[in-house]
């Protein structure tokens, strides 16, 4: 707390110490990211600084980052954009991964690591089964994607499992073109790290 | 429940004939305790259904109309005449004949003569139902008559509000079952189930024939799991309404709902110990779900489980000592026994690929599940001592999540044979198959213990 306001102080003068004067920034988010993350690594509270300094009016002209949107729909929809995948699916009554389902997820652990959201893994399962074993199939697999995240360097602190079950299936024919869409694991931005 | 109870104004009134009157039916055996096949191996399960137990031959002539009853109080009448012999039906301890089958009698008033007439008919006990308006009230008095002595052997006289019609109706249909057979009956008890009719899943309660359906929780998320408390006035279940998956307690009475494990990523399917003091749940812990017990308020969590595959889906044994669980351990999910303290942890089920929802009869020797066979999910019924194992229904349609009535003559189950999940009742040999819900989707039922001792 009584620590908090002294960023505002530091932050500016390591800026000027590091860049010179701040610089309006490019025009494309895309590249903006890229730009903010390899350069800043280093000293971590640059980079929660750079968004914005001093209490700016959203109507500012800067552009911002989608991913800084209070929006977290815009922000799901941004993170798609660039390579997230939502889904991850998996074989009937399985927990583990397949080939298709970690190279998805490699490709999710890189986007995550250059920003600080919060994701909930959700665990789904088909209709076969019952409610009940399914609803303990769906943590399963929502902790089999969370462990892998993690494995590959997102904060395990940032991830949040939930199972629905067989609860909430995006397809309800009765048929295997059906059951194996709702066999997922579902990724959602949820929130976001350091976040007053 | 007490309080509906007193709220009845019931007034059971022993008519007699300045005696005591004898059990004459005494020597009528009262269902026999189930005799397994020993031979290990032998999947032959002899079950305690009606088989084993000669039906008594009860005549049931129309109930008698004193008086003017007109209107809501004629209505009332009606419905309580339907719910004795609804009921004494369902039972399974009766051949009943009713009043068409006396249409032919030549019955003068004189009871000692219109016996006579009813011997010849075959029945082995007559009841007699009179009923009246008093004021606002109805008055029901039933008798019983061992047709072969012409002895009245039982008389109640029930005095309630009409909307209590059906009540009195199952009340003195158990008195007519309890005095008949040794054996207390059923027709007061209820069944907790989930149902989607208001478009999300709620817990609901019904009385056991289907009436009275009710909705218990509001909470407008998705909850299920019901699971009555011994002394059948509160309900634990499993409700998504804060997030993630916690266990919550309803009590009927106040209608109020808290928390009892909310912590955490999942808790589901809850049962109670045998005594109500304790539950024994599902819960999600390093990534895997495993089986835990809590107080019946929360706190005082102990795990039971340990195995890094699937525990799910508890069920405390009635006489306690042992907790029936689903694990994954060997692969496919299977029903399991483990000791209390979750020592001597065992397998029960070997047939099936897929076996989950285990549920005790009341005397703790017999475990119905849902198993699926050749791709079909069917209700299974096996002995944890001698492990027989008969399955109970048949054909396509999906048969799941049993639960046992509280004398383990019958059972309730889902099946989607209808198209949509709905609830049924079957005679613990799979006969008698009888549809209680009909409105959207209806599942998981859990039938409550006795209600307690009038």
């Amino acid at each position: 707390m009584n620590r908090k306001w002294m960023i505002w102080i530091v932050a500016p003068v390591l800026l000027t110490v590091l860049y010179g004067c701040p610089k309006k920034k490019p025009a494309t988010p895309a590249q903006d990211l890229d730009v903010n993350t390899t350069t800043v690594t280093p000293p971590p509270p640059t980079q929660e600084v750079t968004p914005e300094p001093v209490a700016t009016p959203p109507q500012d002209t800067v552009e911002s980052n989608p991913l800084d949107s209070p929006d977290l729909q815009v922000v799901n929809a941004e993170l798609q954009r660039r390579g997230f995948s939502p889904d991850v699916y998996f074989d009937y009554d399985e927990s583990s991964l397949s080939d298709d389902a970690r190279a998805k997820l490699a490709r999710n652990a890189d986007l995550l690591k250059t920003t600080q959201l919060l994701v909930t893994i959700e665990g789904h399962a088909d209709e076969r089964g019952t409610n009940e074993y399914n609803l303990a199939l769906g943590d399963k697999r929502a902790n089999a994607v969370r462990d892998y995240l993690t494995s590959l360097g997102v904060d395990a602190g940032r991830l949040r499992t939930l199972s629905y079950g067989e609860e909430r299936p995006v397809c309800t024919e009765s048929e295997e073109s059906c059951w194996s869409q709702n066999r997922r694991g579902h990724m959602v931005i949820t929130g976001r790290a350091n976040m007053g | 429940m007490r309080s509906r109870a007193i709220h009845l104004a019931v007034a059971a009134l022993l008519l007699g004939m300045g005696l005591t009157l004898p059990r004459i039916f005494a020597q009528e055996p009262p269902a026999q305790p189930p005799q397994e096949e020993q031979q290990p191996g032998n999947v032959t399960l002899v079950l305690p259904g009606n088989q084993q137990f000669k039906p008594i031959k009860l005549g049931i002539p129309a109930f008698r109309r004193l008086g003017a009853l007109a209107g809501d109080a004629a209505r009332a009448a009606d419905e309580m005449e339907q719910v004795v012999r609804q009921d004494l039906q369902n039972s399974g301890y009766f051949t009943i004949s009713g009043p068409e089958a006396f249409q032919g009698l030549q019955l003068t008033g004189d009871l000692a003569r219109d016996l006579e007439a009813y011997r010849t008919t075959g029945v082995e006990t007559l009841l007699l139902g009179d009923l009246r308006a008093e004021a606002d009230k109805i008055v029901f008095e039933g008798r019983l008559f061992d047709v072969a002595s012409g002895q009245a052997i039982l008389a109640k006289r029930y005095r309630g509000a009409l909307p209590v019609a059906r009540r009195i109706g199952h009340t003195f249909a158990d008195e007519v079952i309890l005095f008949l057979t040794g054996q207390r009956g059923i027709s007061l008890s209820s069944i907790a189930f989930t149902s989607d009719r208001t478009g999300q899943k709620e817990i609901w309660v019904m009385d056991y024939d289907g009436q009275n359906q009710r909705r218990i929780t509001g909470h407008r998320s998705t909850s299920m799991s019901p699971a009555w408390s011994p002394d059948g006035e509160s309900l634990a279940y499993t409700s998504f309404f804060n997030g993630p998956p916690g266990i919550y307690l309803a009590e009927l009475a106040s209608g109020r709902k808290r928390p009892i494990v909310n912590s955490g990523s999942l808790n589901t399917t809850p049962t109670f110990s045998p005594d109500g003091q304790r539950v024994v749940f599902a819960r999600s812990v390093d990534g895997n779900v495993e089986i835990f017990v809590t107080g019946r308020s929360g706190g005082d969590l102990r795990r039971l489980t340990h195995s890094g595959a699937i525990d799910t889906n508890p069920s405390w044994s009635p006489t306690g000592g042992q907790i029936a669980f689903t694990s994954g351990r060997a692969g496919n999910p299977h029903i399991y026994l483990m000791d209390e303290e979750g020592s001597n942890q065992r397998r029960l089920t070997t047939e099936g690929d897929y076996n989950d929802g285990a549920a005790w009869n009341p005397t703790g020797d017999l475990i119905a599940y849902t198993s699926r066979r050749g791709g079909r999910f069917q209700i299974a019924v096996t002995n944890v001592v001698t492990q027989a194992t008969q399955i109970l229904t048949s054909g396509p349609g999906e048969n799941e999540s049993p639960s046992f009535s509280p004398d383990g003559r019958h059972i309730v189950y889902v099946s989607r044979k209808s198209g949509t999940k709905q609830l049924y009742v079957m005679d613990l040999d799979g006969s008698h198959v009888r549809q209680l819900t009909n409105e959207g989707n209806n599942d998981m039922p859990d039938w409550s213990r006795l209600p307690a001792q009038r």
